[in-house]
């Protein structure tokens, strides 16, 4: 019997066992799942680059924001020691402009609030709207985080609370006076110790502003300024729209209380930008995307949602799908770890190797003694594996390399037609050879029409990146074992990319940034005397035929071109030789699915979801999840007997107008289903009457239909 | 370039980013694009030449906006493949539906379905569906010239005056008791069926403010190259009138079908062992849906069919060892409180719920911590009708953010991802699974508002019984004759009901009661059941109302009589 139908009841529990505070903390802990999964190779993997990621994520984060956010804390550190010559009762407060992407918020404002507690005071309160619904709620709130100091938001050190009273107040005794009294009491001992030190400011923040009730904040400020005199209180707002929703929202009387200052913060846009080019777009990210699969998601930002969070989250999504009961994948790792890894895998993970996409033109590539070896001895396998994955790791190396390059020199190209940024770059170049598209060659062709000033500008930073470059792989690259059995010499290998192909790119390009600087701009001597010599001509006014024939011979004349021109063409064709090497498309490489994660239509549907699609295609067409053989249609709008009833139903309904009468829908559903019966009868059955109320109901529930009160058996068509 | 609604819209949110960033976008993109899915919709439209024009102004003035920029509009290029549903099959308006289609279709239909076609031997049968359809309309839909169709709706409206000139008399071959107020059909012509003569009655009254047959005729035929414009949106819903039959259920015999039969309702062998396909296929997923579970993702389960079984199914596998709790989110009388309470006090042992929803998200997230527990939600239906609101949506919504909370819920209103704003949706972190069953919804539908169960008033006449059957005899006596008064008079314009004076004489004539404060005393159980409600007039007297429907009355009268 179900247990979980009733007609009392709408929520089940299950305790399966659980007893609170129970001695079984180990028996349930945390590794519920970690049981399952964590004997797999895969899964210790995924976890281990998780953490790398979020780590960096993590970095990147306190970094991009720490410009505006030591502004802010700046304003408030300054507000506090300067309160005193300020106007009475008048409150500092920092506005956020923050932008409609809330959900990223959340990660701003708690940076913000370590920053706070580092530098400025450990008295931080952060009042969401939905938890406070009315002026007292909202004080509450904030007077019990005012007071109860740092472990009201997050476990943080325990030095307050022998500061605070050894009492713990009560939420529903958190006033304006309590925290009046309170204040008092705590700055008083602090004071006596050094008299120079200034009172410690109470910052209040409001992330959502918009989200807030007008009257309650106004409220709120009002009580705050009468307050203000005894104790140094901060405001900061999060607005997500624009400075003006302050100024509707308070009145004037409110906002004279308010000395508003504003901070900008960065479009989501750039700060996805960042998250992309600093830790998903390089060498030492673990898990590549590939195009196609990085064009989704970041379509995903740009067109729905604009949260650099949900991106990420997604991104993770990407990879844990990525990871998902494959071994093979756990060779996403890092470069050292590869080799030990290669040697745990087990015949049969060799062998679904072998069965890659990529392993065939690697295998053509190779005599035939050696294909036997590489399918027959899995030691050897194992070692040329373990060659191609470094050899890998060096074509990403010298990949994102070349990329970063390309945007470079690209970005400033007018119409700019592979993109600005380096993401968009990077899903042309993942996607296909970019230096055989036309794009490439415009772009190349334009670059030979660039200034002296600006090419030395952009080698410059050209430069600046191989140097930055070469700096981070130096140590890494001693790590590199040697070959375990040195059996592998007759194997042909591609010439080799990595940290050589960057080093010798550097000595080209300082030699060409030398001769470019040096170059003479000035076109030769030679060129010069040709117009001279018909200079005597041109004199004549008037003769369009003489001038005509003149600039023809212009043309004809092989302009002769200056030092500078030269030294730019050759370095362009150098460009275009180092691209094509360095910018393979990643499919070309053998193995590339072990790190490259290319299943995109799959999590497609995970990320973005349809459910009205599949709602519609299950009604409309029910072939395509039963895979029978009876439902067949001609077309998706048929009709045949054996669909499935809500199907019937739900395609006779689409012919009807807003109303539907319910007999008549009867009728038509009863005749598909007995055709050949006197009409009269075949809606009398009770088994099709039952069946039909059954897929009506099915209808209703589903949202296609409700019931009409103003005519008689009649529904009204929810959809049109 | 765009014009598909949604195309518009993205565009927008793409101006504004542009603006912003004024960096990412790549004027470069845009021819490629738009060659590269020659099957959206924004295209197809543009192929049209009806639609060519009225676009061709908006399209320029973005244009203009665009040089501004220096930028062109960015269109997704990955959102979007080749396998999804089209829009315009779901959203696209028909202008006009009218009743021809209906009856098209089941035409088509018939004649397309092998029973009828193949057999030679089932010609006569095959007669009467022409019966059936070849009514004068059918033809019409099928382009007849305009003098035949002005002569067939002469002869309509004549046929439609006799009809209603014989309105009283009641034709009886369908059904044993048509309520005398359907002012329409009595099968005249004994051969023809209801469904013509439903098209019959109606068409006078339909062709006032309708646009004319030919148009109906033409839609039929350029139905598959429907647009969204907004002109048919106003068509639809320009006219007041229903143009629908008068048709009502009570003609059909048995009216009341017990509903337990529904079990007896059996689908093909065939679609049965799919169905047992697609449920063993979607059983594999549970693996990965606890993996993606553990990430803290939490699960959303859509598509046609319940999914009660195959979460139940996963319990009982999976979560074996785990706190659970399973909300049904179709019951008629859930409320978030009730979730809250069992997680606070029967899971977790409290006392009390806190008042405010951020500090029980807070105590549910501490407790569980410490405990080191991971709680699993289970919401059939987190789209049903209480949980609609944005409060209880927010509230789940920060439950499902505590890391060791893990919802799964399932949603089958077509518009339940309506529900989530961003921020919610954030919260949430939902990763979407298609698991169309195919199974009937029993349980879902099962409870009292459902349109099943008030349609056949099977659970009314029900309890109505039950109640009558416990009554005296005298009081039996008195509650009939308010049934029979209100039968006979309740088509009467403003049916004020059984006036009290004329119910006690009534009853005294038949020496149910002997006075006045008798009745009141046998009227006050009827009161308390809520068989009878009590109306005041104007004029101080009460007046006696049954509140409920005439058919189903009619039925409850019927055993008693005989």
């Amino acid at each position: 019997m179900d247990t979980t139908a009733s007609v009392s009841k709408g929520v089940f529990l299950f305790t399966n066992g659980f007893k609170k505070g129970k001695g079984n903390k180990k028996k349930t802990g945390r590794p519920l799942f970690e049981k399952i999964f964590l004997k797999e190779l895969w899964y210790e993997t995924y976890k281990q680059n998780w953490s790398y990621i979020e780590q960096q994520l993590q970095e990147l984060h306190h970094k991009s924001y720490s410009v505006l956010l030591n502004d802010v804390v700046d304003y408030i550190k300054h507000s506090s020691t300067t309160e005193n010559s300020t106007l009475e009762g008048v409150i500092p407060s920092a506005t956020l402009l923050t932008g409609v992407n809330q959900p990223d918020h959340v990660s701003q404002f708690t940076a913000l609030i370590d920053i706070i507690r580092d530098e400025v005071t450990p008295h931080v309160a952060l009042v969401n709207s939905q938890d406070a619904p009315s002026i007292k709620h909202l004080v509450e709130n904030t007077v019990w985080q005012l007071i109860n100091g740092n472990k009201a938001l997050e476990n943080y050190d325990d030095e307050v609370e022998h500061i605070s009273p050894t009492k713990k107040l009560r939420k529903s005794q958190c006033t304006m006076k309590a925290l009046k009294n309170w204040y008092a009491r705590y700055e008083s001992p602090v004071k006596k110790k050094p008299s120079n030190q200034t009172k410690k400011p109470l910052v209040i923040i409001i992330p959502d502003f918009e989200s807030f009730n007008c009257n309650v904040l106004q409220d709120f400020v009002m009580i705050v300024s009468s307050y203000v005199s005894t104790m140094p209180i901060v405001l900061v707002f999060g607005v997500a729209t624009s400075v003006s929703a302050l100024h509707k929202s308070f009145p004037y009387h409110v906002s004279s209380k308010l000395l508003i200052k504003v901070f900008h913060s960065h479009s989501s846009a750039v700060y996805m930008n960042q998250v992309l080019e600093d830790i998903f777009l390089t060498h030492t990210c673990p898990f590549q995307l590939s195009g196609k699969a990085f064009e989704l998601l970041t379509d995903v930002f740009l067109f729905y949602d604009f949260s650099v969070t949900g991106l990420i989250q997604s991104i993770k999504y990407c990879m844990m799908e990525h990871f998902y009961g494959d071994n093979l994948k756990s060779l996403c790792c890092d470069r050292d770890q590869v080799e030990d890894l290669i040697m745990k895998f087990s015949a049969e993970d060799l062998e679904n190797i072998r069965q890659l996409m990529s392993f065939r033109p690697f295998l053509e590539q190779q005599d035939c003694r050696t294909k036997i070896k590489l399918f027959e001895d899995n030691n050897f396998f194992r070692e040329a594996l373990y060659q191609e994955m470094d050899r890998h790791h060096d074509y990403l190396y010298s990949f994102y390399m070349c990329l970063r390059l390309l945007c470079v020199f690209v970005k400033d190209l007018p119409k700019s037609m592979l993109g600005r940024t380096v993401r968009e770059i990077y899903t042309r170049c993942s996607a296909e050879c970019v230096t055989d598209t036309p794009a490439f060659k415009d772009c190349m062709q334009l670059l030979k029409f660039q200034s002296q000033f600006k090419l030395v500008e952009s080698i410059k930073n050209a430069l600046k990146i191989i140097n930055s470059y070469l700096q981070v792989v130096s140590p890494v690259k001693p790590l590199r074992t040697s070959p375990i059995k040195n059996n592998l010499n007759n194997m042909s290998l591609n010439d080799d990319l990595g940290q050589n192909f960057v080093k010798s790119l550097r000595v080209h390009l300082l030699t060409f940034l030398r001769q470019i600087e040096n170059a003479n701009t000035e076109t030769t001597v030679l060129t010069n005397i040709s117009p001279e010599a018909d200079a005597n001509d041109e004199n004549v006014p008037g003769n369009r035929y003489k001038l005509k024939e003149k600039l023809l011979k212009a043309t004809r004349v092989d302009r002769v071109q200056s030092e500078f021109e030269m030294v730019r063409s050759r370095f362009v064709s150098y460009l275009e030789d180092m691209f094509s090497k360095g910018l393979q498309s990643a499919r070309t490489q053998p193995f590339h699915e072990i790190l490259f994660f290319t299943d995109v239509s799959n999590v497609r549907k995970h990320i973005i979801g349809s459910p009205r699609g599949a709602v519609h295609t299950a009604l409309s067409n029910p072939v395509h999840y039963l895979q029978c053989s009876c439902c067949h249609l001609p077309s998706s709008d048929s009709v045949i007997d054996t669909l499935p009833d809500v199907c019937l139903a739900y395609k006779l309904h689409r012919e009807c107008g807003m109303y539907i009468n319910l007999y008549d829908w009867l009728q038509a559903f009863a005749t598909v289903l007995h055709p050949d019966e006197e009409d009269d009868q075949r809606h009398q059955h009770p088994l099709t009457q039952l069946r039909f109320t059954r897929a009506v109901a099915e209808l209703q529930f589903l949202g296609f239909i409700k019931s009409y009160k103003r005519k008689t058996d009649h529904v009204m068509r929810l959809t049109w | 370039m765009t014009s598909s609604g949604s195309g518009i819209r993205l565009r927008f949110s793409v101006d504004d980013s542009t603006s912003n960033a004024n960096k990412f976008t790549s004027p470069s993109r845009r021819p490629t694009r738009v060659r590269a899915k020659p099957k959206k919709y924004g295209d197809f439209l543009d192929l049209t030449p009806t639609k060519q024009k009225s676009y061709k102004d908006i399209s320029s003035t973005d244009e203009e906006s665009d040089h501004d920029l220096n930028e062109a509009p960015q269109k997704p290029t990955a959102l979007f493949c080749d396998d999804d549903v089209e829009g315009q099959d779901m959203f696209k308006f028909k202008s006009r539906h009218t009743k021809h289609d209906l009856h098209n279709k089941v035409k088509a239909a018939i004649s397309n379905s092998p029973k009828a076609s193949d057999s030679p031997m089932k010609t006569p049968r095959k007669l009467v569906h022409s019966a059936l359809l070849n009514s004068p309309h059918v033809k019409v839909s099928e382009g007849t010239p305009k003098q035949v169709k002005d002569i067939i709706k002469k002869r309509i409206i004549n046929e439609v005056d006799s009809d209603s000139a014989e309105s009283d008399f009641s034709g009886g071959s369908s059904s044993d008791f048509v309520p005398e107020e359907s002012n329409h059909e009595t099968d005249s012509a004994p051969s023809s069926a209801s469904s013509e003569d439903e098209e019959e009655t109606q068409q006078p009254k339909g062709t006032v403010g309708k646009a004319p047959k030919t148009k109906d005729s033409k839609t039929k035929v350029n139905d598959s190259e429907y647009f969204v414009t907004p002109d048919n949106y106003f068509m639809m819903h320009s006219s007041k009138k229903i143009a629908t039959s008068d048709h009502t259920l009570a003609r059909l015999k048995n009216l009341n079908i017990d509903e337990n039969e529904a079990e007896n309702i059996e689908l093909s062998s065939e679609h049965k062992s799919c169905i047992d396909n697609l449920c063993q296929t979607h059983k594999q997923l549970y693996n990965k849906w606890l993996y993606v579970m553990s990430e803290n993702f939490n699960i959303i389960l859509y598509g046609i069919g319940s999914k009660r079984s195959l979460l139940q199914q996963f319990q009982k596998q999976k979560l074996k060892e785990f706190p659970s709790i399973v909300v049904n989110g179709f019951f008629p009388s859930l409320t978030i409180k009730s979730i809250l309470e069992t997680i606070v006090i029967d899971l977790l042992e409290n006392s009390s719920v806190p008042s405010n929803i951020g500090d029980i998200v807070n105590l549910i997230d501490t407790q569980l911590t410490e405990n080191q527990m991971d709680l699993f939600l289970i919401v059939h239906n987190i789209d049903g009708t209480m949980l609609r609101n944005s409060k209880a949506q927010s509230t789940l919504a920060s439950l499902s953010q505590i890391k060791n909370v893990h919802t799964i819920a399932t949603i089958d209103h077509i518009n339940a991802p309506l529900l989530w704003d961003h921020n919610k949706l954030s919260k949430f972190k939902f990763t979407w699974w298609d698991v169309t069953t195919f199974m009937p919804y029993i349980e879902e539908t099962s409870y009292e508002n459902s349109l099943m169960t008030h349609r056949s008033g099977a659970l009314q006449l029900s309890s109505l019984k039950s109640v009558y059957q416990s009554l005296t005899s005298n009081a039996k006596g008195i509650f009939k004759i308010i049934i029979e008064y209100q039968l006979e008079n309740q088509k009467q314009a403003h049916y004020q009901g059984l006036p009290f004076k004329d119910l006690y004489s009534k009853c005294r004539e038949q020496f149910l009661v002997s006075s006045d404060l008798a009745l009141r005393a046998q009227l006050t159980e009827f009161l308390d059941h809520k068989l009878v409600k009590m109306k005041r007039t104007y004029d101080g007297s009460e007046n006696l109302v049954i509140p409920i429907d005439n058919v189903l009355l009619q039925q409850f009268l019927e055993p008693q009589i005989s």
